[in-house]
């Protein structure tokens, strides 16, 4: 087993929590030239990835990298949930995984 | 008297220090339905829950998650370092909380085909059994198939918490300790069907109530019922008047009389509003 490099469950509220460490979010793409992804978190807040490739506007997208700022993650891994998703769900994860259950996850 | 299963069980708990407590908190217990949970069926889990679960008995390997014994588990998360072999498939379950190894034995064309389908950066849902090789956890898989719906990753971190909350409240008979799940957006009732002294947590009213005060509401109402058997006639108390004397909400009384009679201490009379004592 390697527990050495989790990936905390971040929105956009929590994301400055984890600066220079390993996140994963989801953010609705809003627009993307392939250097630079502009998109929303599940709590409604702006986020740039660093690192994707193309993905359709209005695509919901887990990344998973490093949080280099408050807004930006670099992105190592992405995987494209299309056009549908419960960003509500996500967003309650989000919240749970930080606060009183934090121990089942990091 | 302890059945051999629930003397099993309690053995399984001797590892580790505060096992020991807890089981002896169950032995205590007369609630026999929370015993039932103590094995259960396929536990939803992360990485990290495994990592921390505890090791127990040599002849039959016991995990233990939160006091509860683990076999089966599943998990959501991504493939690495899938490696095919003429017996096997071995790859790196990552869920974001950790990796594990896992390894699928292929013994028949299914076995192959549902892993043909399966490649590394994948989501995957994941049903296996828990075991421990050479002193390192792995999960033995019997179902590997890729998610298709995404949403089942929330939904999956959201079912390991329920059940680590349902476990936890088996396990301690409780709540109490915990700050109570009064986050109203998320709205979460937690019910445990085994002890009638839960009381569904989405309802406000319940959360000013701990559970001892739930338990002293139920002596109070037995006591009533205990102090009036002989003046009431056949039709026994009628719960408004409990409420009146007692000075107790109505639904409180209820919740109580419904947990009295789900031990047998009381029985409803002429209709579900009138009780006596048994």
């Amino acid at each position: 087993m390697d527990m050495s490099n989790p990936a905390a469950f971040v929105n956009g509220e929590l994301l400055p929590n984890y600066i220079g460490k390993r996140v994963r979010a989801v953010v609705q793409v809003l627009q993307s030239d392939g250097a630079v992804t502009i998109g929303k978190s599940t709590d409604d807040r702006q986020l740039t990835v660093r690192g994707l490739p193309q993905v359709p506007p209005m695509n919901y997208v887990e990344v998973t990298g490093i949080a280099e700022n408050n807004q930006l993650i670099n992105a190592e891994i992405w995987t494209d949930f299309g056009k549908k998703f419960d960003i509500n769900s996500n967003n309650m994860l989000c919240r749970l995984a930080n606060g009183e259950f934090k121990s089942l996850f990091l | 008297m302890f059945s051999s299963s629930q003397f099993d069980a309690t053995s399984a708990f001797s590892g580790g220090g505060f096992m020991a407590s807890q089981a002896t908190q169950l032995n205590d217990s007369s609630l026999s339905p929370a015993r039932s949970r103590e094995t259960q069926g396929l536990v939803p889990v992360t990485v990290k829950q495994i990592s921390e679960a505890s090791h127990s008995g040599d002849e039959k390997p016991n995990f233990t998650i939160n006091g509860v014994d683990v076999t089966n588990v599943t998990l959501i998360g991504m493939v690495y370092e899938k490696a095919e072999r003429n017996t096997d498939v071995s790859f790196v379950l990552d869920d974001g909380t950790g990796r594990i190894k896992c390894r699928r034995w292929v013994n028949e064309a299914f076995d192959t085909k549902e892993m043909e389908e399966i490649r590394d950066g994948m989501y995957v849902r994941l049903y296996g059994h828990l075991k421990s090789f050479q002193g390192v956890k792995q999960v033995v898989a019997f179902s590997i198939r890729p998610v298709k719906n995404f949403d089942e990753i929330s939904f999956h971190f959201i079912d390991c918490i329920h059940n680590h909350l349902r476990s936890r409240v088996t396990v301690e008979g409780t709540t109490t300790g915990h700050p109570p799940l009064t986050d109203s957006s998320l709205n979460t009732p937690v019910r445990n069907t085994s002890n009638g002294y839960q009381a569904p947590s989405s309802n406000p009213l319940y959360a000013q109530y701990s559970v001892d005060g739930l338990k002293d509401c139920d002596k109070l109402v037995l006591d009533y019922l205990n102090q009036h058997e002989d003046m009431s006639d056949e039709r026994g108390v009628h719960v408004d008047e409990l409420s009146r004397e007692l000075k107790l909400p109505l639904d409180k009384i209820m919740l109580s009389l419904k947990t009295l009679g789900d031990d047998g201490l009381v029985y409803s009379t002429i209709d579900d509003n009138h009780y006596k004592k048994a």
